[in-house]
């Protein structure tokens, strides 16, 4: 049995929105960085689906380098929330607020 | 005349303010002198343009034209005809007084006679321009130097004078800008001849009338008309005493140019259809203007007020002349006649109310109070002044005689012909001034018993009295014999009229 | 078959090989032989961004493309390269006395702002919508680093942390969108996506509008578009004030130049919607940008708010789609010189370890420091757009796209919000000029590589003012050659 290609898309439309949702709500740096992640991967699963539609392997190329960009944008996320953490001993969203906002 | 006669006489005070400001501040008396002979040389070729101009052939003269901005059509396009070349005398002529008058500033003079410099360039490049584009451009340049002579050397509120005087124009200038984007995109060109020439949106009425209101609201806020007038009174109130004169004298006079060199040629038809709402503002500006003026006690401020006032007279005229536009010969005689008398009462009032500041100057350096109440009896201490005072006061109101009377009259005998019922109105604007410059300037400040605070006021001293005596002389000349004059503006305003 | 180095073409490539390399020189140099001051990797990074600025000129545009067709050499590419390479090397000049005054000078500074100019380099020039997100993510990242550069600063760390969580956020949304569109046309390259687009027609395919929503959103949180700006004011105001200068600037360049292409190239069939989307946009980022300016009490974060609003103008142009191409790409022109030009004054008036510049500091400026703050005047009269500066020609130029577009009512309220924001700029001349310090300020001497980007700055607003028909011709040629 196969799953349609709308179906994948379908899946990968939720998760995005789980991770918007999370991103939104969530007050945790780590739990807000990871929601964004799955944000990235609904993404990826969705051009896995549509390049597998389109019997095209741009869909597959881009992921591999929306990977290594994820890669590299958690490194960073990671090394700033040390620095947070370090200096201010908070991965709290509400504690890092001197600025108005 | 075969060198560029308007180009020299636009940047040379441009150069002049860079002169200044290279100069050292420890010499202030030396920074004073160069401005002073800087600014004779517009003077002198404003002279030279105004009696070898060919009042026989007409039209545009001295012009210069070269490409500026090609991609867009931008041209460097200068010339003057028998309605600029009076303004841009009276800016040369009142500029060079400010400077000698200026003589007392010790704050800062430096940077004061660079900014006065560079605020000539910007008005004598309004009156000159004949490309809406460079038009613009100096009509926003001549908003910045005069914010920062409010904001500088002003009085105790100039920072709210300042701003409130840059924002309103501001306003009414984008405003204008945003028409002349679009009369730019219909035709093609930014020649403000061939544009009256073209006739912008002349099938497309709704656009028209927007594009005139544009136009309208930019010149209005200048001028300043009814109700658009209320940034004046502060300014004047805050503004040096060479400030005022400039701003009343000639800033003014920006406006009411561009009304009669852009507005009504470019837009005849709007205007006439809009005459009825434009000259009921002219109307309030005269009356109202005049109403409130009698109710100050602060003599700037009513001089201020006097200012709405006479350019109301301004409005009339050219409103008369729009409200017959296209009817034919039949109207011209009047119309010329109203157009004649609103350009010449733009002349005398920039002589007069740039006289009646300086006189106010004087008399606040000595007594450092503007207030009515106040004076009272100084006719007999102080000769000089009170000579010269009801001189002024009286060309103001419009004593025969005098060259107030002229301009007045004209455009009361085109705009009783063309537009009566306004005209009877404004009407009451000459009594009601006739009653407070004598009641309140005359009465107030020169007749009645010496109040014993100014027992050891001193008469005007050398350098006010010849600041002071072209003036006069203007006065008094054109009062009489206002032919010269009139012979150059006539010809040009001919050719508005019959091109209408 | 995999493409020979011939199709890659790493001959056009050259802009961004040296831009990248020089910045990957200046790590390596620094990891090997780090000793004293590290004024060597500034100019290493002029060097390199030289190199690029003469390649861009001298190869000139053509209709070729890069790296297989990923990138593209026309003329609208090269033009936006070209403005991105000046305000990059103008942020170094800026930067190299700041830093040392602030005692964080490090060669990785450089090194970063190389990398960010890289990354926007490929976004302006880029073809294919995966092009443009790595371009955007190397963009964005090495600008996450440097908001956090002053370590020692709880501000600098937490204005970087949300710059990151709200960039990253919006990235997902521009990949969620180029998802969407890969799959409504099959491909990424955007010339063909445009050929698929415009034969497929566009009634009511959800995969293209929920793509095109999804990527303006991600393209408007980058340009701090209201809704989408909250974030903007905050990571301005902390991040140290030479990477609010180049952010503030270099960002927008390269966003504009991908939404510009993205309109002009994929969009233009579906334009009665996009522009109304965009219109909506324009409106409320120039006007929320502007009020919100009016209230700040502090230069810094009162030119983040100009910057939003700024940004709304740019967009009325680019409303106006392959008519306002031009007017987009001179404003961004004249907007670099100007915008870099404030930073670098309040750069150099701000108090040491402190990146505020509290608009009282500026009382009695206009007089002490003549001409800083004549300078400055400059700038902000640009900013509101008078006359003989370069501010107004750009807004003539953009608003006047927009009246030929026929979105004149959204130039009027364009107009509208210049006169707004003429309050607030005119405020801080009045403070400079028109009142005196209650305790003035101790002001460091400026060092000569900030005097030379400030006279720059300066030369090319009042020239582009003057004499702007070389650059409006230029910016004129350079988007009538659209890879497309």
């Amino acid at each position: 049995m196969s799953v349609p290609v709308y179906g994948y898309v379908a899946l990968s439309g939720l998760l995005f929105l789980i991770g918007a949702i999370g991103v939104l709500v969530r007050r945790n740096v780590l739990v807000i960085l990871m929601c964004v992640e799955l944000m990235l991967n609904a993404a990826n699963l969705a051009l896995l689906a549509f390049g597998s539609a389109h019997q095209s392997l741009d869909g597959q190329v881009t992921v591999l380098m929306v990977m290594a960009v994820a890669a590299a944008e958690v490194a960073v996320g990671l090394a700033l929330i040390v620095t947070l953490f370090r200096h201010q001993g908070a991965t709290d969203v509400d504690e890092v607020s001197l600025l108005k906002g | 005349m075969d060198w560029p006669v308007l180009s020299i006489m636009l940047f040379t005070p441009l150069v002049g303010s860079v002169i200044v400001l290279a100069l050292p501040k420890e010499k202030p008396a030396l920074l004073k002198w160069v401005a002073l002979a800087i600014s004779f040389i517009p003077l002198i070729l404003a002279a030279l343009v105004w009696f070898s101009y060919d009042r026989g052939t007409g039209g545009m003269q001295f012009v210069e034209r070269a490409a500026w901005i090609s991609a867009i059509n931008v041209h460097y396009y200068l010339g003057v005809d028998g309605i600029s070349v009076p303004m841009v005398c009276l800016t040369a002529l009142l500029t060079t007084l400010s400077l000698f008058y200026s003589f007392i500033i010790d704050q800062r003079p430096k940077e004061y006679f660079a900014f006065f410099l560079l605020l000539e360039t910007a008005m004598l490049g309004v009156f000159m321009s004949l490309d809406f584009f460079l038009f613009y451009v100096f009509w926003e340049l001549s908003l910045v130097p005069m914010y920062f002579l409010i904001g500088i050397w002003g009085g105790p509120r100039r920072e709210y004078a300042a701003i409130k005087f840059f924002l309103y124009t501001l306003v009414g200038s984008v405003a204008m800008l945003l028409a002349v984007i679009a009369m730019y995109l219909e035709t093609g060109s930014w020649d403000i001849l061939e544009m009256a020439r073209l006739q912008p949106f002349s099938t497309n009425l709704t656009l028209a009338a927007v594009a005139f209101w544009a136009v309208f609201l930019g010149f209005a806020i200048k001028v300043p008309v009814f109700p658009f007038h209320t940034w004046l009174p502060d300014a004047h109130v805050e503004a040096p005493t060479a400030g005022s004169v400039i701003l009343a004298g000639i800033l003014l006079k920006l406006g009411a140019y561009g009304m009669i060199r852009i507005l009504l040629p470019i837009f005849p038809a709007m205007f006439r259809q809009f005459a009825p709402v434009v000259g009921i503002l002219a109307a309030i500006s005269i009356v109202y203007g005049a109403l409130v003026a009698m109710s100050q006690w602060d003599l700037k401020k009513l001089i201020a007020y006097s200012s709405v006032n006479h350019m109301g007279y301004v409005m009339l005229g050219v409103t008369a002349a729009a409200a017959a536009a296209g009817s034919g010969p039949a109207a011209a005689d009047s119309q010329a006649i109203a157009l004649n008398g609103a350009v010449l009462q733009m002349w005398n009032h920039g002589i007069i109310t740039g006289a009646l500041f300086f006189l106010v100057g004087v008399i606040y350096e000595r007594a450092h109070t503007r207030d009515l109440k106040a004076f009272g009896g100084l006719g007999a201490k102080v000769p000089t002044f009170a000579g010269i005072l009801t001189v002024t006061t009286f060309a103001s109101l419009g004593l025969p005689g005098l060259a107030g009377f002229v301009s007045e009259f004209l455009v009361f005998r085109g705009a009783f012909a063309l537009i009566r019922p306004f005209a009877i109105v404004s009407s009451l604007g000459i009594v009601i001034s006739a009653a407070y410059l004598l009641w309140k300037v005359i009465q107030h400040v020169l007749l009645g018993p010496l109040n014993e605070r100014w027992a050891r006021l001193t008469d005007m001293n050398r350098r006010e009295v010849i600041t002071l005596a072209p003036l006069i002389f203007f006065m008094v000349i054109f009062g009489l014999y206002p032919a010269p004059i009139l012979d150059l503006i006539n010809q040009a305003v001919v050719t508005i009229v019959g091109s209408l | 078959m995999l493409p020979t180095l011939s199709v890659l073409n790493l001959n056009g490539a050259v802009p961004q090989i040296a831009v990248a390399g020089a910045g990957m020189l200046i790590m390596l140099i620094d990891a090997l032989f780090h000793r004293g001051s590290r004024r060597w990797a500034a100019y290493l990074a002029l060097l390199g961004l030289a190199v690029a600025l003469a390649r861009v000129v001298e190869s000139g545009a053509s209709a070729e493309t890069i790296l297989d067709g990923a990138l593209a050499r026309d003329g609208l590419g090269m033009a936006f390269a070209l403005v991105l390479i000046v305000a990059a090397a103008l942020s170094v000049l800026v930067a190299m006395d700041y830093l040392r005054r602030e005692e964080h000078e490090r060669a990785e500074y450089y090194a970063l702002i190389l990398f960010a100019t890289a990354g926007g380099l490929a976004m302006a020039m880029a073809n294919d919508l995966v092009a443009v997100f790595i371009g955007l993510e190397t963009l964005s990242i090495s600008l996450y680093v440097l908001s956090a550069f002053f370590t020692g600063d709880a501000a600098s760390r937490e204005a970087a942390l949300k710059y990151l969580l709200l960039g990253a956020f919006a990235s997902a949304f521009f990949l969620y969108g180029i998802a969407l569109l890969y799959g409504a046309s099959g491909t990424t390259r955007l010339v063909e996506m445009g050929t698929a687009i415009r034969l497929a027609g566009t009634q009511a395919d959800p995969l293209l509008w929920g793509g095109v929503a999804l990527i303006i959103v991600g393209v408007g949180f980058k340009l701090a578009l209201v809704p989408f700006h909250s974030w903007a004011p905050d990571v301005y105001q902390g991040a140290p004030t030479s990477v609010t200068a180049f952010m503030s600037v270099a960002s927008k360049v390269a966003a504009f130049a991908a939404l510009v292409r993205l309109l002009v190239v994929v969009l233009a069939p579906a334009a009665p919607l996009t522009s109304a989307l965009l219109a909506l946009l324009a409106v409320l980022t120039m006007t929320v940008g502007n009020i919100l300016a009016l209230a700040q009490d502090e230069v810094k974060r009162l030119l983040a708010y100009s910057s939003i609003a700024q940004a709304g103008y740019i967009l009325v142009a680019a409303v106006a789609g392959e008519v306002g191409a031009a007017a987009v790409l001179f404003y961004l022109l004249g907007y670099a010189f100007t915008n870099l030009g404030a930073f670098a004054v309040v750069l150099a008036w701000s108090r040491r370890g402190e990146g505020r510049l509290p608009f009282s500091d500026l009382a009695g400026l206009g007089f002490r420091r003549p001409w800083t703050a004549a300078a400055l005047s400059l700038f902000l009269l640009s900013l509101t757009g008078m006359p003989l500066t370069v501010g107004f020609v750009g807004k003539l130029y953009l608003f006047g796209a927009a009246v030929q577009a026929g979105w004149t009512w959204l130039a009027i309220v364009a107009v509208l919000n210049s006169v707004v924001s003429a309050f607030y700029y005119l405020r801080l001349v009045v403070i400079m000029y028109m009142r005196e310090a209650e305790m003035p300020l101790a002001l460091q001497r400026a060092g000569l590589a900030l005097g030379v980007a400030l006279a720059v700055c300066a030369a090319g607003v009042i020239l582009l003012g003057l004499v702007p028909g070389v650059a409006l011709d230029w910016a004129r040629q350079a988007v009538a050659v659209v890879l497309s």
